[in-house]
């Protein structure tokens, strides 16, 4: 809706900073169950294997992505002052703190992978 | 043709009476109204309370001293399965549903939720399963493999007689209502918010209601399909969880707890949403950081799906894997957090009178926060092996459920009981049930805590003397029963109130939220007219409002056309987009449940002919109940008085039903990534998972089929095209065309499906490709019928170039049949080939 | 009176002590990793219990304090910093140094491998309703019965006949499924000589409350003894 030429953030950016973690945290379990069912890497290597490495990557690059989502939603929210749009304002505050807060969901989900060997 | 100007208000109200009312005597039956549906719910979930709580009694007086043999192991196991099932399946959800239904037009300023006979069928699908599910404790077949249904001991070999189809029959049959009020509520108050009120100005309890039902499309899905292949099991040795044809109990698990993880915030939000809406009103001042909650909420819902595992963690998960649910587990403790302290915010900057519904909100406080804390320690992997299964889990989570559910409820039944019946209940008998209820919960379980800790597991029947659980669990049964009196107490409350309480004013409580607008009890349409709402707190704002709506002031007051008729409006702004009008009461509903029940009951007696005739009943009266839609005589036929300002939904290219189908088909679609997710994971870790020795399907007819049913699809999207512009070839024949090529498809698949040389007995496998094939072929026939429907309604002049509606309702339909066919065709035949199997 | 109030507070410990003690106590633990989650236990209760108070005290503070008037633009001040420290700060100060502490104890109670030797190997399979112990090694087998030699790791290796089953002696440490066609191993390792008591803790039906076993845990010499002279039979 157009208001002093400003837009309402779409409503999907309220959810798509937890689709996208949804998605990853699926990827997270599932590619660790299957790689551990079917060619789990050496116990005694503990933490430090290519699995480990493989999930902590698409970790950080999840964090940021959602990182810089966060950012921008925030960047494009209508300031307080500077116009009378509420509602825009609403949701692109609400859109950033929700990828923000995915994002630090993202990595501490993700970050017990640097302390844990991945198939026991 | 009425002048809003000119009609009286008496005589306003007389009409809109008329049009709105149920019918009489036992036409009661086929009202449609979401206060009389709500009000059915949440009387019928009261009903199952007791009998829940009956339960429990026999439970705990089994166990309050060692060695006992009351009841015996057999009939015990049955009392904890069925305490489990009632409460959570036919208590805890189906009455917040009614709350639900009941609240939200009310919140929202709609006259009734859009599809309201979807309401009648919910609620007839759960007292019909509810009743089956009961009756089988008095035959003495009641389900005994605990609520969880954990296989191999559910199945046929280990529970050999009909309690677990009971379960598994009877849970899906209540479950139907579930889903039913998740796409409804969803599209209500995503479409129906009355003039001006954006997603902003929500009251916060739609934000809460909004997330809950969200959360049933995308929570119940995992657990029928696991309903659905676990009876199939049973009944025709089809393998999906024994092991020894490659079956898994382990997917039954993940299955069952994709749901009821997110099933227990299911119950926790709208409860929630109680506290977040009775607080403000006892603080006088609006809830602190709406915008907090709003996050709080949908962080929940979200992340609520991300722990189902921790119901899991003693089945030998690697520690990596349990870390993460560790770790997501413990994450939910900061949008919880959120909430306590956006609550102790409102308290601190308001001026706070202290009332019943407050004192059940503190007694929610204190035993959530508790249940909450031992949460956290459960996720806690270490722990969780040592605790998990015994009765400290028992504890913690009827500290969440009661604490987090169960209290809220009753200050919303405290709070909005003068709005039910317009009279006021006593504060003395209701401090004393307070009272008597938190000391007689805490009395119970906050020893059970410690009886988890000595070492009792759960699910024992008796326990021997010296293990140190005597007193503990004397202390625990003891308190059982103070909480019963306490129960009581609130019952004789609201017993009594009927006749002795007093008259209540208008909105008593002077609070904020529109449902105190309504008369008292409320009149089916809610409002006898509809208001702008550009507000969070309408009647703070203008507490006229009410007076002003019941004038016939606003919005939506013509009477003349005999529809029931509310604004349609847009999801984000609230900007009225048309006028939705509604079905009026209907028997189509109670007929489709009843030939529902004869469904469930052949299938549970395993009189299948009987199952087969009730399915093509059912589908009569439900295809019967959808053709009195859009320019129906019994709908909105054209020519009676269109209104001016805004069009009638069914004459747009937009509106509730285009939104009911995503939505359900959102629902639909998470049923087959279930399915999916159960071919991967036994594919990937059933221990004895074999692949046949070459592809049973042969390929060419399949991807023939498939190319039929893309043309076909093809075909629809040029036809909506064509609608869209009002313009285009001939309407009937191209829908002929369509399903002429659907049906082809569709011959040609069930051509696949026989010809196939499928052993599901043998290899889980084959079981499961049986059941993808089954559910492409329900999908492809269900659309074939649909567009052959709208061809003969073009013939009836129902559908045109000018009536697009309902074609444009069915495209997702057939969009999503299309995507599982190809997805369904890579997963279950081109991938297991270039993986160089079958 | 400094040792008077040592004398109380050894007194009132050992009465929580002993009401904490029993055949199946995890609060009684008598091997390494049970001892760490009791200490675990009971630190996360202290913090608990402390958390609890705080939040009902200032909820009732804030119910019936004094009332004064808040402009709006204050009362949001007042809101962010209690949602802030409460909601946000609050839970991630207790969760981090949970999981710092308690997912190495867990990593702890994995079987993995041995820096020198192999663990004692025993494989149990539940049944309805008892437990089948055997000692491969020997050909020994037992019901509802297992011998155990002290501060020696024992790889328990379980699986079921039929229904799923748990196996768990509290004392010991943690408790593991056992799944009919799955083979998961339970590492244990006892201090202490003594007898030890277990129960099934997965519902499997009928005799469920009556699944137990009886865990016999000796010296290292009796324990080979035992072996010798059972093997033998």
């Amino acid at each position: 809706m157009p208001v002093n030429g400003q837009r309402a953030l779409h409503g999907a950016h309220l959810v798509m900073g937890l689709v996208i973690w949804s998605l990853w945290f699926v990827a997270l379990y599932g590619s660790l169950s299957v790689v551990c069912s079917l060619a789990p890497p050496a116990i005694e290597a503990g933490p430090l294997n290519w699995l480990n490495a493989g999930l902590l990557v698409i970790t950080l690059l999840t964090t940021g992505l959602l990182g810089v989502a966060a950012w921008r939603c925030w960047q494009l929210s209508p300031d307080k002052q500077a116009n009378n749009f509420p509602l825009g304002r609403f949701m692109g505050r609400l859109a950033a703190a929700i990828y923000l807060l995915s994002a630090v969901s993202t990595l501490a989900v993700g970050l017990p992978v640097l302390v844990l060997p991945p198939c026991i | 043709m009425s002048n809003p100007g000119a009609t009286e208000p008496r005589e306003l109200h007389r009409r809109l009476q008329a049009i709105w009312a149920n019918l009489p005597g036992f036409g009661t039956l086929s009202a449609v109204n979401h206060t009389s549906i709500g009000r059915r719910f949440m009387v019928t979930g009261a009903f199952f309370f007791l009998v829940g709580g009956l339960l429990a009694m026999l439970i705990r007086t089994q166990l309050a001293l060692p060695e006992q043999d009351i009841v015996g192991a057999h009939l015990y196991n049955q009392l904890f399965t069925m305490h489990g099932t009632v409460m959570m399946f036919l208590f805890a959800i189906p009455i917040l549903e009614g709350f639900a239904i009941y609240m939200v037009p009310k919140l929202i300023g709609a006259r009734d939720l859009v599809f309201p006979r979807i309401s009648s069928l919910g609620y007839y699908c759960y007292l019909f399963g509810g009743m089956i599910i009961l009756f089988s404790l008095f035959f003495g077949v009641a389900p005994d493999s605990g609520w969880f249904m954990y296989t191999p001991l559910s199945g046929s070999e280990f529970s050999p007689g009909p309690g677990s189809d009971v379960w598994l029959l009877g849970v899906t049959f209540v479950e139907i209502s579930a889903l039913a009020a998740g796409v409804e509520l969803t599209v209500s108050i995503l479409r129906s918010r009355s003039q001006g009120m954006t997603l902003r100005h929500m009251p916060i309890l739609c934000w809460y209601l909004l997330a809950m039902s969200l959360m049933i499309v995308f929570g119940f899905p995992p657990l029928i399909l696991a309903s659905i292949l676990l009876e199939i099991e049973r009944a025709t040795g089809l393998i999906f969880f024994e092991v020894a044809g490659g079956g898994d109990p382990i997917l039954w698990q993940h299955l069952f707890w994709l749901f009821g993880h997110p099933e227990v915030y299911i119950i926790f939000l709208p409860a929630a949403g109680i506290v977040s809406t009775v607080l403000p009103v006892f603080a006088q001042r609006p809830i602190v950081g709406y915008r907090w909650l709003v996050l709080a909420i949908i962080l929940t819902g979200f992340i609520s799906f991300g722990l189902w595992v921790h119901h899991m963690f003693t089945v030998g998960i690697p520690h990596l894997a349990q870390a993460f649910f560790s770790v997501a587990s413990m994450l939910v403790a900061i949008p919880t957090g959120i909430q306590i302290f956006a609550w102790l915010a409102t308290l601190w900057t308001g001026r706070v009178i202290f009332s019943l519904p407050m004192l059940w909100i503190f007694g929610f406080l204190v035993i959530f926060v508790a249940g909450g804390l031992t949460g956290v320690m459960l996720a806690l992997a270490p722990f969780n092996w040592q605790v998990h299964d015994t009765h400290f889990v028992v504890a913690h989570m009827h500290y969440v459920l009661v604490g987090g559910m169960f209290f809220p409820l009753i200050a919303g039944l405290y709070y909005w009981l003068p709005q039910l019946t317009g009279r006021m209940p006593s504060d003395l008998l209701g401090k004393t049930g307070f009272w008597l209820t938190f000391l007689g919960f805490n009395g119970t379980f906050l020893v059970m805590h410690l009886t988890g800790l000595l070492g009792m597991p759960r699910r024992v029947y008796t326990y021997a003397s010296g293990t140190g659980w005597e007193w503990t669990n004397l202390v625990s049964s003891l308190g059982g029963f103070v909480m019963a009196a306490g129960v009581a107490m609130i019952i004789l409350d609201v017993a009594l109130h009927f006749r002795y309480g007093q008259r209540a004013p208008r909105n008593p409580w002077n609070a904020d939220t529109l449902e105190w607008a309504t008369a008292m009890p409320p009149a089916p349409y809610n409002f006898a007219s509809l208001a702008p709402l550009p507000t969070r707190h309408p009647l703070w704002d203008n507490p006229e409002l009410g007076e002003s709506m019941a004038q016939g002031q606003h919005g939506l007051t013509s009477t003349g056309h005999g529809r029931r008729e509310t604004y349609g409006s847009d999801a984000v702004t609230g900007r009225i987009l048309h006028i939705i009008h509604l079905p009026t009461n209907s028997w189509w509903p109670l007929a489709a449940a009843l030939s529902l029940a004869v469904v469930f009951m052949g299938l549970l007696l395993r009189i299948y002919p009987l199952a087969l005739v009730g399915v093509g009943v059912t589908a009569v009266f439900v295809l019967r109940w959808s053709w009195e839609n859009g320019v129906h005589p019994n709908a909105a036929p054209l020519n009676v008085s269109e209104p001016e300002d805004y069009p009638l939904h069914s004459r747009t290219q937009d509106g509730p039903g285009l939104w009911g189908m995503v939505v359900a088909l959102m629902a639909n679609g998470t049923l087959y990534l279930s399915l999916l997710f159960g071919w991967f994971y036994l594919w990937t870790v059933a221990p004895l998972w074999t692949l046949p020795p070459e592809n049973p399907l042969s390929l060419a007819p399949l991807l023939l089929s498939g190319v039929l049913l893309t043309l076909a699809v093809i075909g629809y999207q040029q036809l909506v095209t064509g609608l869209r512009r009002r313009r285009g070839r001939p309407l009937k024949r191209q829908l002929w065309w369509v399903t002429g090529l659907g049906l082809g498809h569709f011959l040609l698949l069930l051509w696949v499906l026989v010809s196939a040389p499928l052993e599901g007995t043998v290899r889980a496998h084959d079981a499961v490709l049986t059941v993808m094939l089954y559910y492409l072929l329900i999908h492809s026939g269900t659309g074939v019928v649909l567009t052959a429907l709208q061809g003969l309604r073009v013939g009836y002049g129902y559908v045109s170039h000018n009536l697009p509606y309902e074609t444009i309702v069915l495209r997702p339909f057939w969009l999503y049949t299309l995507g599982i066919y190809w997805l369904g065709l890579a997963a279950f035949v081109l991938l297991p080939m270039a993986w160089g199997g079958g | 009176m400094v040792p008077s109030i040592a004398t109380v507070l050894a007194g009132i410990s050992l009465l929580i002590l002993s009401g904490c003690s029993g055949p199946y106590s995890t609060l009684d633990p008598a091997s390494q990793s049970a001892r760490e989650v009791a200490i675990i236990w009971w630190w996360m209760f202290a913090v608990s219990v402390q958390v609890l108070l705080g939040v009902v005290a200032l909820w009732l503070y804030a119910m019936f304090r004094p009332q004064r008037h808040f402009s709006q633009p204050r009362a949001q001040r007042i809101q962010n910093q209690w949602v802030i420290w409460g909601g946000l700060v609050l839970p991630t100060v207790a969760i981090i140094p949970l999981l710092v502490f308690g997912l190495p104890v867990g990593h702890r109670m994995l079987p993995l491998p041995l820096e020198e030797g192999e663990p004692v190997t025993i494989q149990v399979t539940g049944h309805q309703w008892w437990w089948q112990v055997r000692y491969p090694q020997q050909g020994i087998e037992l019901q509802d019965e297992m011998h155990l030699p002290a501060g020696v790791p024992v790889d328990i290796e379980l699986t079921s006949a039929d229904v799923i089953h748990s196996f768990w002696v509290p004392r010991l440490g943690r408790k593991l499924d056992a799944i009919p066609a799955y083979h998961h191993v339970l590492r244990l390792q006892a201090d202490e000589p003594g007898v030890y008591y277990g129960q099934c803790a997965e519902f499997c039906g009928f005799g469920h409350a009556h699944m137990l076993i009886t865990v016999h845990v000796h010296s290292l010499e009796d324990y080979n003894a035992w072996l010798e002279e059972v093997g033998d039979e």
